[in-house]
């Protein structure tokens, strides 16, 4: 699946600035970033957050690629967002969304980009510890963001791979020629993925009696 | 006392719209105690309900099998930290990004420190020749590589037995001939379902499966004539997609 090329996150080695921000200031810069996405009310505030965001990535040394097909991977849904919201509330608003999230897109971005995914795992860790009080396990919440980052490109991949197939056929402008395949795709994928993880022992309690993990 | 123990094992699934269930799997009663254990059969005869339940992945209907003294039941946590297990599609069995984080992924519940963790992946890779590709993104490598770090990183906690799913199947002949290498290299008890039967006579026990049965249990050399035999029969008889002349 030639879409599968693409790895949201991909970790890039380096040792610029923003590799040794801590991880609690990246996260907090990307929380920030979401949580802004409410509060700006001007355009041109979400294009200044973007440029800024934009820069940072681009100061890690990830480039210019990546960033571009960071962008480009959510291009058509925020065509699509911005056509809807350009017509029902005008121009100005249209860009203030598309660009809040682009500016969410580009902080989750700078994070994957400049933290290895056990770093970012350990983290995520770290954070849902006091979760384990409720009953939560914080294995599990780090497990789920291993298997979204891994499932989004999947996703993307078994796309391209059906419109070709519906191209083939003369049945690119047929929506269920589209969404019904990539659906069953997906669908078998996470049977797999369930599946794999299952046979690997990950994603299972060390106590199961309690449901926690237990600290060797 | 053998490790794998079959005993009177059926598995038996709910087809929608009938109210009887099909059965995938019919009364196998087996010990296999060989260190290498070839699972040979046609499409849908059973292979791989076979090899699922040795991890735990399908529960049986009827009977019991126990890996090591434990059953895949009762105590399926400590069977899949027995048991490895490889998928044919790597793609479906590897989750991280690159092979090194997959790796590490394994290692995640039995190396608590993430130093150390790194160090132990690193040499899980250099020991199948797969440090030079460690950060390489999953999908820019080979279908053999794949099949390699799949094969790692499920060696990398170093279970008892490692359960193969067809896994020559999607590779081209240099890498299965890779694959059937490392394999025979291996210190672990392995039992293998495969289509390739140059693999199967590496083996040294050999298990037809036929219609969810047991119908031959011996010899590789034998169990290879036994299943082209049966092949040839079953293209001879006439089949439900032709016409009776």
């Amino acid at each position: 699946m030639r879409g599968h090329g693409f790895l949201i996150g991909n970790y890039v080695r380096g040792n610029s600035i923003i590799h040794r921000t801590p991880l609690w200031l990246k996260f907090l810069v990307v929380a920030a970033c979401g949580a802004a996405s409410f509060l700006i009310e001007d355009w041109t505030v979400s294009l200044l957050a973007f440029a800024v965001m934009s820069g940072l990535f681009l100061l890690s040394g990830a480039g210019y690629r990546r960033l571009g097909r960071a962008i480009w991977m959510v291009a058509p849904i925020l065509l699509i967002i911005g056509l809807f919201q350009w017509w029902q509330l005008g121009g100005p608003t249209a860009a203030r969304i598309v660009l809040n999230v682009l500016v969410c897109v580009v902080a989750a971005s700078v994070l994957t980009a400049t933290t290895p995914v056990q770093g970012l795992l350990d983290g995520v860790v770290g954070i849902a510890k006091p979760f384990r009080r409720f009953g939560a396990d914080p294995e599990r919440f780090a497990l789920t963001i291993a298997v979204m980052l891994r499932s989004i490109p999947f996703i993307a991949g078994a796309f391209s791979d059906v419109r070709d197939s519906a191209r083939a056929r003369g049945l690119e402008r047929n929506p269920r020629a589209l969404v019904l395949p990539v659906f069953i795709t997906t669908v078998a994928y996470a049977r797999q993925t369930g599946d794999a993880l299952a046979a690997r022992g990950l994603g299972e309690p060390d106590d199961p009696a309690s449901g926690r993990w237990m600290y060797s | 006392m053998s490790s794998i123990n079959f005993s009177s094992v059926s598995v038996r699934v709910a087809v929608d719209g009938s109210d009887a269930p099909k059965t995938l799997l019919r009364d196998v009663s087996l010990e296999l105690s060989e260190r290498r254990i070839g699972v040979i059969g046609a499409n849908g005869s059973g292979k791989s309900t076979l090899l699922r339940l040795l991890n735990g992945l399908v529960e049986p209907s009827e009977g019991t099998v126990v890996v090591h003294g434990d059953s895949t039941t009762a105590a399926v946590r400590r069977v899949r930290a027995n048991v490895g297990f490889v998928f044919t599609d790597p793609l479906s069995q590897l989750v991280m990004p690159t092979g090194r984080e997959d790796v590490e992924l394994s290692l995640r519940r039995s190396v608590r420190n993430s130093k150390e963790r790194a160090c132990r992946a690193e040499s899980v890779l250099e020991r199948f020749g797969l440090l030079r590709l460690a950060d390489q993104s999953i999908y820019e490598l080979s279908g053999g590589e794949r099949q390699l770090l799949a094969l790692a990183a499920v060696l990398a906690v170093d279970p008892k037995v490692l359960v193969l799913d067809e896994p020559s199947t999607l590779l081209d002949l240099r890498n299965r001939e890779l694959l059937r290498r490392t394999i025979a290299g291996l210190d672990q008890q392995v039992v293998m379902s495969t289509h390739d039967l140059d693999l199967a006579m590496d083996m040294d026990r050999v298990l037809v499966v036929e219609a969810g049965r047991i119908v031959f249990d011996g010899s590789p050399a034998e169990g290879v004539s036994f299943y082209r035999a049966l092949c040839a029969a079953t293209l001879d008889a006439p089949s439900l997609g032709q016409a009776p002349q």
